[in-house]
């Protein structure tokens, strides 16, 4: 994994990363300790803290099906979970010119894993 | 990939046609690759133990799913294995696939699990995603007009072939210290970006009526743009695999291993200088096995029997029909000035199908317009499809007289678009949208620029203009050699895109400047119009851009696109 994506701050918060094994698709923890593919459903983590977090759940990522677990900081001026980047932006919502693949978008699948 | 053939297959227009040998090395290949991904999805192998697994087939894990990576060996195609993209496409995936700069086929959807399945569908039409990525020996790329083109002097292809079986599964070039990229073209008009790659290969007819070389080494684009040199010319055939092999073995020796960033070729050759790379590349020769490695003239001949040759034979007045309706018609006419490539017979013609339509992504198409390239194909081009380096599609043998009628075939499922060599025909990589590589999004810049000048008549006006989009330094949009380039970069987590003009990728070619501070995502199209509007006042006569900007240096161009920010 590209350790420029899991640069933060050391204040603000994060939301935690992965994509599912099987498919590649972007899922973020929840606080349910599941994978969600919709980052409104996403943890959020004081960034203090994150580092834990990602240490502790990348121990476990074959057990929970994924791959490249990591933190994404949020811009915390934004409504809602939002990542602070143009890139985790994109991962989050999905191609900007392929609106229809967004996650959520009826030809996208969601299911938790 | 054998040289003992099994069985005799049929050739086929424009590509090499597999014997049982290859077929059954492509399904063990398949087979051996499904053992691994069970063993990586039970836990047996973990992601670093799968990852250079995956990527010797193709497979990547990108910014949103798996991407496959397919090889089209120097960019020729069938019919028959176009539809069976399609289905992939259609089945696998979400219903397209993108053409990549390296005459390649990516597909960003894919999931992990079905990837054998995908690669045994491949085999299945002799296609695989074998050295599509990793440090090895790439697929090499041709001329798009080999075989068809009225000024080329050679077919690269059965050279090309040749080179691909030499570097296919390669042992000592599987782990050289960077990937490694070779072109080939047979036209002293370079159309494969020759001198922008690890080795550029310019064929000719030697005195003896085989095949000489030209061999540049050390080009490239990506962090360091490198116009290659001249490393020996007139090459003889029988030599040409013993003298490749001879520059890999000194680069796989003395190439960087420390540092990613310092490991292609073209460093090692401007660290050592040309003439020590020379003499490091003869005394490897030297001390090799000629006997093992010459060329012989059956070798070439074996291999060339292995292409089917068309049967080019078109009615005495196909020119005068073509002509006829174009001027009947004058978007044909229009399609026909910038969509057509002279053949080398008369009668025929190269037609060249941009996959650039306005507002388009450069390179995408659907698994109906594979399918009805296909189809179309096979009506008009003996079933031959070319993928070019541009991003487009050529047939490349098509009869005048039959122009216009697959023309409106074209015009019938969007794929008529008149912009070959213009404004709107951009090369952009799939960038931040789907890349994650990327620092910025490319595809949404060549979107706003084909909606900006969308109109024929004025991509006409504007005239010969290369404009080049990448998303990152890696270049994989080679806006290096774009006329006008453009680089996205990341500033504090924010998409800016920098100006580079005057690149250039063919004979005269050069390395583009950068023009002063990037820009926003949201005055970069401004900039780019601003651009036009000068050298639209600047031009003399029918200077393309990049003769405006050479004649006239970048004070114009700056002043153009900084002097009102």
């Amino acid at each position: 994994m590209d350790v420029r994506n899991n640069r933060r701050t050391t204040t603000g918060s994060s939301v935690v990363t992965a994509n599912r094994l099987l498919d590649g698709r972007i899922v973020w923890l929840t606080d349910q300790g599941t994978w969600s593919g919709d980052i409104a459903h996403a943890e959020v983590w004081p960034n203090d803290r994150v580092e834990s977090v990602i240490a502790e759940t990348a121990r476990d990522q074959q057990e929970q099906g994924v791959v490249g677990v990591y933190g994404v900081q949020l811009d915390d001026r934004a409504a809602g979970i939002c990542p602070l980047t143009v890139r985790e932006r994109i991962r989050a919502f999905g191609p900007t010119v392929h609106p229809q693949f967004a996650p959520g978008a009826p030809q996208e699948d969601n299911a938790h894993v | 990939m054998s040289e003992t053939p099994v069985t005799v297959p049929a050739p086929a227009v424009g590509r090499y046609a597999y014997d049982q040998v290859d077929r059954t090395f492509l399904h063990e290949r398949v087979e051996q690759f499904r053992d691994q991904v069970a063993r990586r999805i039970s836990g047996e192998l973990s992601e670093d133990q799968f990852k250079p697994l995956r990527l010797m087939n193709g497979l990547y894990l990108q910014l949103h799913a798996y991407m496959l990576r397919v090889a089209i060996p120097y960019g020729m195609l069938g019919a028959s294995q176009m539809r069976e993209l399609a289905h992939i496409a259609r089945t696998y995936d979400r219903d397209y696939g993108h053409f990549t700069t390296r005459q390649n086929i990516q597909f960003n959807w894919i999931r992990l699990e079905d990837t054998p399945d995908i690669l045994g569908r491949l085999a299945g039409v002799d296609m695989h995603a074998i050295q599509t990525s990793g440090n090895c020996i790439r697929n090499v790329t041709c001329d798009e007009f080999a075989g068809a083109a009225a000024d080329e002097v050679l077919d690269p292809r059965i050279h090309a072939e040749i080179l691909r079986q030499w570097s296919t599964l390669h042992p000592e070039f599987s782990f050289l210290p960077r990937k490694f990229k070779i072109a080939i073209t047979g036209s002293p008009h370079d159309r494969v970006a020759a001198r922008f790659h690890d080795i550029g290969l310019i064929a000719r007819p030697g005195d003896n009526g085989r095949a000489v070389f030209d061999v540049y080494v050390g080009g490239g684009l990506g962090r360091t743009p490198v116009i290659g040199v001249l490393l020996r010319d007139s090459l003889p055939e029988e030599d040409l695999l013993a003298w490749l092999e001879a520059i890999v073995r000194v680069y796989n020796a003395h190439g960087r291993r420390d540092n990613m960033y310092k490991a292609r070729i073209k460093i090692l050759v401007q660290a050592l200088g040309i003439e020590r790379f020379r003499e490091e590349v003869d005394a490897e020769f030297a001390q090799m096995d000629r006997a093992r490695y010459r060329l012989e003239p059956a070798i070439v001949d074996a291999i060339r029997a292995r292409f089917a040759v068309p049967d080019l034979h078109a009615p005495a007045d196909a020119a005068t029909r073509m002509n006829d309706a174009r001027t009947r018609v004058p978007a044909f006419d229009r399609w026909v000035r910038t969509n057509t490539h002279p053949h080398r017979v008369a009668g025929f013609i190269s037609a060249v199908i941009s996959l650039k339509p306005d507002e388009g992504i450069p390179g995408d198409v659907t698994a109906d317009q594979m399918d009805a390239i296909a189809d179309i194909s096979e009506r008009y081009s003996f079933g031959e499809i070319r993928i070019t380096h541009m991003q487009n599609v050529v047939l490349g043998h098509v009869r005048q007289d039959q122009l216009h009628a697959l023309w409106q075939e074209l015009l019938a499922v969007g794929l008529a678009t008149p912009n070959i060599g213009l404004i709107g025909d951009i090369i952009a990589c799939p960038g931040l949208d789907y890349c994650s590589l990327a620092n910025a999004r490319s595809i949404p810049i060549a979107q706003k620029l084909s909606a900006r000048f969308a109109d024929a008549g004025l991509q006409e006006r504007i005239g010969a203009l290369r404009i080049n989009i990448s998303g990152c330094i890696n270049a994989c949009g080679h806006h290096h050699a774009g006329h006008i380039g453009i680089l996205g970069v990341d500033k504090r987590g924010e998409e800016y895109f920098q100006l580079t003009l005057g690149g250039s990728g063919e004979n005269d070619a050069a390395i583009g400047q950068i023009l002063g501070p990037a820009l926003p995502e949201d005055e970069t199209v401004d900039a780019i119009a601003a651009l036009i509007d000068a050298y639209l006042v600047h031009r003399r006569d029918d200077e393309r851009f990049v003769d405006t900007y050479r004649r006239l240096g970048a004070a114009v161009f700056k002043d153009a696109v900084y002097a009102t920010a």
